[in-house]
């Protein structure tokens, strides 16, 4: 008999002050209603900014079961999404961006591979990435498909990872265990902490599969998110900045705790 | 009528009641490639052979390659296999010999046998490609003719008059079957040409670049093995053959529930409904109506009607048993049709003694 499937969903969000925070969060929201009955919960880390605290406290969920969760601490993508898994009562968990959203055939899709799959730890979505005008820009997680790439078609590798790093992990649907086994993801880790989090996670022999199905909408460089703001906004990252992080996941994989790594500008 | 030739007849008479007379089919040598056509010879072959008939496979030469690199070895164990070239053919009155269309040079060696002579037809367009001009089967003493579908049956009684045309359809192989597992992003490709192949897969590569992480398998030149294992991750079968006269491989990939989008061929088989797959005119177009089909497919908008459409197509194409019974049932009229003529002749001959 098929084991019946539900996923917790867990939503990180820094402020509700961003450019067209209602729209993109109303769409994340409906894309997670019309996961239908695969959802669990939803859970909502937030911090503690006044607009942000308010626009949740009276937002109609409708039938949703969400739990609203604050974080008093410095905002933190890591940590928020860290303490959202914990808090999650499923076997399963999924990531959601504010201004990302789910298709409407996400968890439909997961919960068939889970059932035929079920040895594998995570499953992750072709995702579509847009920009902030919502104009097709690329896929991601894709290129498990992708001729001579994987071993085995649409299985993500540790050896696949450190050739080609373009995978994401929002959208994807993971086990709570395997995730807190192997030590969530490094808030020290700036840029590349999704690219380090895939590397330990095969590293430690954790079995990863795309879903030859479009699972996910991802905007990519929305103003004032974490990645514009790495390219353009406050935390800009120098050129190399850029190469110390990659070359910091590619080493720091190879251990469970975050060891609270920092850049240190070279001196010229 | 001498008694020598009273007794050759009884003799014949009798062969054919034991069903001991030899049922020659000529198979082509694909050199261990799969190909449709000589499986279905061997289907045949193989089905009169298990109820109880005296088939042969015929082949050119006597380092004939075999079939068993790429279909079940029962056909090359069980049915007795003889070369043209190099032995004592025996061939008596009361034998069939099936040859393939293509063979019209063979049809015009063996037009003196006095055994009764049957064209298989597969490939309505091969009919006059071995044929000198004016030159027709009856001309070559073949009035019997076998095909795989009512359209080329039509197609044959407008072209070769004076030949009895009776439709044998083919079946599709058991190890065509539907995949446990889902489909990968795999598009299995069958062309007459190579070259359309490999266009069809370099324009779509150029004209939708974000879609190179779609593997295309071109599935000529495999064992039936090899095919199938090949076919079923996939998600989509695309078929170019516009001078088809059945159409094998849609209908594998259907009984794999797998869909299929083809160039419709000129001559339309009468499996071939607006439901039960996406049929198209312009080759040209093709890769516009895959890469339509491949964004709906990643988005799971793939109308499930037209799964049961092809499930229903391919089901009528899969009943081995009634492949069996049609091609015993023809062979039976042929047989019997031939036998009552032997002993019109016998009885003839009776009456004048």
């Amino acid at each position: 008999m098929k084991k019946e499937t539900k996923i917790s969903v867990v939503l990180p969000i820094k402020s509700g002050k961003s450019p067209f925070f209602d729209d993109y969060f109303n769409k994340a929201i409906t894309s997670v209603k019309n996961q239908g009955e695969y959802v669990d919960e939803l859970i909502i880390v937030h911090t503690d900014e006044t607009f942000l605290v308010n626009h949740l406290s009276s937002y109609d969920f409708e039938k949703l079961n969400v739990v609203l969760e604050p974080w008093t601490e410095d905002p933190s993508f890591a940590n928020q999404v860290n303490r959202g898994v914990d808090l999650s009562k499923s076997e399963w968990v999924s990531l959601l961006e504010f201004d990302d959203e789910y298709s409407n055939i996400w968890f439909k899709n997961v919960t068939n591979y889970i059932d035929i799959y079920q040895d594998t730890d995570v499953f992750l979505p072709v995702v579509v990435d847009v920009d902030d005008k919502g104009v097709f820009v690329g896929f991601t997680n894709e290129a498990t498909f992708a001729a001579n790439f994987s071993q085995e078609m649409g299985v993500l590798t540790n050896e696949t990872l450190l050739s080609y790093q373009n995978f994401q992990i929002s959208g994807m649907v993971f086990k709570k265990e395997v995730f807190n086994k192997y030590g969530a993801i490094k808030a020290s880790v700036k840029l590349t902490f999704g690219y380090e989090l895939l590397l330990r996670l095969t590293y430690n022999s954790v079995d990863f599969m795309t879903i030859p199905k479009i699972g996910y909408k991802h905007t990519n460089l929305r103003e004032g998110s974490i990645f514009w703001n790495y390219k353009n906004g406050s935390d800009r990252l120098s050129e190399d900045e850029v190469r110390f992080w990659i070359d910091t996941a590619k080493k720091e994989y190879f251990f469970t705790q975050d060891r609270n790594i920092k850049y240190e500008p070279q001196e010229v | 009528m001498n008694t020598e030739h009273l007794e050759k007849i009884e003799r014949s008479i009798q062969n054919m009641k034991e069903k001991k007379s030899r049922i020659y089919f000529f198979a082509q040598d694909t050199k261990g490639n799969a190909k449709a056509s000589v499986r279905l010879i061997y289907q045949m072959a193989y089905s009169l052979k298990t109820k109880g008939y005296n088939s042969i496979i015929l082949h050119e030469k006597p380092d004939y390659f075999g079939v068993s690199s790429w279909l079940d070895e029962k056909f090359m164990n069980d049915l007795e296999h003889m070369a043209v070239e190099g032995t004592n053919l025996e061939v008596a009155p009361e034998d069939f010999i099936v040859i393939p269309e293509i063979y019209g040079f063979l049809m015009d060696q063996i037009t003196k046998l006095p055994c009764g002579k049957v064209v298989l037809c597969q490939a309505y367009d091969h009919i006059f490609e071995t044929l000198q001009p004016g030159e027709t089967w009856p001309s070559l003493g073949f009035f019997k003719c076998i095909t795989t579908s009512e359209k080329q049956k039509d197609y044959i009684e407008s072209v070769m008059r004076n030949v009895s045309i009776d439709v044998i359809n083919p079946v599709i192989s058991e190890v065509f079957v539907k995949n446990e597992f889902p489909p990968k992003t795999i598009i299995s490709v069958h062309s007459r040409e190579q070259r359309d192949t490999v266009n069809l897969i370099k324009t779509f590569y150029t004209k939708f670049p974000q879609y190179r992480w779609i593997t295309f398998r071109d599935m000529r030149g495999l064992t039936e093995e090899e095919f199938a294992n090949g076919m079923k991750d996939s998600f989509l079968s695309v078929w170019i053959d516009d001078r088809s006269g059945f159409g094998t491989f849609p209908l594998e990939s259907m009984k794999m529930n797998i869909p299929v989008i083809g160039l419709a061929p000129n001559l339309v088989p009468e499996w071939m409904t607006e439901d039960n797959g996406i049929w198209i005119n312009n080759v040209n177009t093709i890769v516009d109506v895959v890469a339509d089909f491949v964004q709906n497919w990643l988005e799971d908008n793939v109308n499930s009607e037209l799964y049961t459409e092809i499930q229903k197509t391919a089901e009528k194409y899969s009943d081995y048993e009634k492949f069996e019974n049609d091609v015993t049932n023809l062979f039976d009229k042929f047989i019997n049709t031939r036998l009552e003529s032997f002993e019109e002749q016998l009885n003839k001959f009776q009456t004048t003694e």
